[in-house]
């Protein structure tokens, strides 16, 4: 038996060969075994030089994936019938969906007939890929090295290393952005709250905030008469912001509170729409960076001009974070004569965003201060 | 025309080159292109007398020590990463002016941190040592040494040696186990 190393190498027995990978299962992560045909220029040459779960027999069936079961996958070699301008055949491990790193697999081996086994030295190891070993010609003889080495980011960069184009569904790392999404997550009564994962350095990027609204088109006219006194509607996205140190206070154009971005309390409020013609209306951006120092904030509509009518008004807020569907909460129903909406709570749960649909109507802000005990002190303002 | 060396191989640089004063000694590797740690790869000459020992402490050349004592061997520096065309590390030597009792130049090369970075040289691709006339810069001899290295951190690469009147170039490719100060130790340097 000869063991070899990661670096070490072997010269293997004539004729066809088994290689064996073993492990020990972990729950919650799949191994998949792979094997690439490369060409002098280490590269696959096309799809079909590729030997996996997807397509098990290669190179008319001499290279063949022959047992996939859990904790052992068999390959079935003949690397004497393979093509002359094949010059290698690597072995790779992956981790489907990086589920999990190597480290998390104490006993990988790999064992070859005629007595070779390579031993994974997996300890600490971070990878998600990993080539364990290659066949490789040498003086007119196929040999065998350990290699032990991959990629962190997973099978991505690895078939990029081995020149495989990878279709978007088979495994998309969740370590590279994610592709825009057209899906987006509508916060309503049937579910009313969704978080976002704490970030490992605390950074969620820019959040913003919009609140958008439709004016009505019609400009007169007898429903418009009973709509409301006068043709438009301002409405104004404010919100109430309380700091982990304690600070509290309130945005809104109301009162020329603005806010700042870059100090607290990291919330700042863009211009202010006030026939909500221009087309994406209002916009709160707090900034991600500082979200530790960040408690709680409520965002709320208010109509600052018109009559309440918040069905017409058709508003929805939606809130952007960098890396993630935009989350929506949409004024569906209706507050009455009641000018304030509060929206959406957005509040920090040990580091991560949780975000609540609220939807409730308020006479002002200052009930809205009342109803969360938020403990400001009001007074009367215009802007 | 270079002559392409296996391990244990020699030639006489004299021959291949007539009035050959001084050498261009190169070494490379490729450079990681997979994930973890870089391989940091360091080239050291021991020049070396009869007893196969350093004439003295200045005669094992390397990075803290780029020139020996007599100025005839010369380190001309480090690629940390081995990227890039070329050579990445090489060596000066003035054959003609080095002193009767320099007999042997040993080439080695040692993974800076191999423990730690759990790296070994049968990990590292394409390493190989070649030597070229220093006038003109004609290519006289080479050895590739992927096939043999293994899990060796430190590994002799190969020497120049007097050979009666000649010099000539053997490859080595003999590892060396423990790195550079078990090296050093092992040719008569005093380390600090």
């Amino acid at each position: 038996m000869t063991t070899l190393s990661p670096g070490a190498n072997a010269p293997l027995a004539q004729g066809p060969l088994t290689a064996t990978v073993s492990f020990t299962p972990v729950a919650g992560a799949d191994l998949d075994v792979s094997a690439f045909l490369l060409g002098a220029n280490g590269k696959v040459r096309g799809d079909a030089d590729m030997c996996f779960f997807g397509q098990t027999l290669v190179a008319n069936g001499a290279v063949q994936l022959s047992q996939s079961a859990s904790g052992r996958v068999v390959f079935s070699l003949n690397l004497d019938r393979l093509d002359a301008a094949v010059e290698k055949v690597a072995l790779t491990a992956t981790i489907y969906e990086n589920k999990a790193r190597f480290a998390a697999f104490p006993h990988l081996t790999l064992s070859v007939s005629g007595g070779i086994e390579a031993l994974i030295p997996t300890q600490g190891m971070q990878e998600t890929a990993l080539i364990l070993g290659e066949f490789y010609r040498r003086e007119d003889a196929w040999k065998f090295r350990c290699v032990a080495q991959g990629f962190a980011g997973g099978l991505e960069p690895l078939a990029t290393h081995f020149g495989v184009e990878i279709a978007a569904p088979t495994a998309s790392p969740p370590a590279t952005p994610a592709p825009v999404s057209l899906s987006k997550i509508t916060l309503d009564k049937s579910r009313a709250s969704i978080s976002l994962e704490k970030k490992g350095d605390g950074d969620f990027g820019e959040i913003k905030i919009n609140l958008n609204w439709n004016r009505p088109t019609a400009s007169g006219g007898f429903f418009s008469g009973l709509l409301g006194r006068s043709g438009g509607v301002d409405l104004d996205v404010g919100c109430l912001f309380e700091l982990q140190d304690g600070r509290k206070g309130v945005i809104q154009a109301l009162g020329k509170a603005f806010g700042s971005f870059d100090d607290a309390p990291y919330i700042h409020l863009m211009g202010d729409d006030r026939t909500g013609a221009v087309r994406d209306g209002e916009w709160l951006r707090i900034n991600g960076k500082e979200w530790r120092n960040i408690r709680r904030v409520l965002v709320y509509a208010f109509i600052y001009q018109g009559v309440p009518n918040w069905n017409a008004t058709d508003g929805v807020v939606t809130l952007f974070a960098p890396g993630q569907p935009p989350i929506e909460v949409r004024v569906s129903e209706e507050g009455g004569n009641l000018g304030c909406c509060a929206i959406a709570l957005l509040e920090n749960v040990a580091g991560s965003v949780k975000v609540s649909r609220e939807v409730r109507f308020f006479q002002d802000q200052q009930k809205v201060d009342h109803a969360y005990q938020w403990g400001l002190r009001w007074s009367a303002g215009s802007k | 025309m270079a002559v392409s060396l296996s391990k244990g191989g020699n030639v006489s640089l004299s021959k291949e080159a007539p009035g050959l004063t001084a050498v261009n000694v190169g070494l490379g590797w490729d450079a990681r292109v997979t994930d973890g740690a870089a391989f940091d790869l360091d080239a050291s000459v021991f020049v070396l007398g009869e007893n196969d020992k350093v004439l003295n402490d200045q005669a094992f050349v390397f990075y803290n020590n780029k020139k020996s004592a007599c100025g005839n061997v010369e380190h001309q520096g480090d690629n940390r990463s081995g990227e890039g065309s070329g050579d990445d590390e090489l060596v000066s030597v003035s054959l003609a002016s080095l002193g009767a009792e320099a007999r042997k130049l040993v080439f080695a090369v040692t993974i800076h941190e191999a423990a730690a970075r759990n790296q070994s040289f049968g990990q590292v691709n394409k390493a190989y040592i070649r030597v070229m006339n220093k006038a003109g810069g004609t290519e006289l001899a080479r050895f590739d040494l992927s096939e043999d290295a293994s899990t060796e951190t430190a590994m002799i690469f190969g020497e120049l040696y007097r050979h009666g009147e000649e010099w000539k170039f053997k490859a080595i490719g003999q590892g060396f186990a423990g790195g550079l100060a078990p090296l050093a130790a092992n040719f008569g340097v005093n380390l600090a």
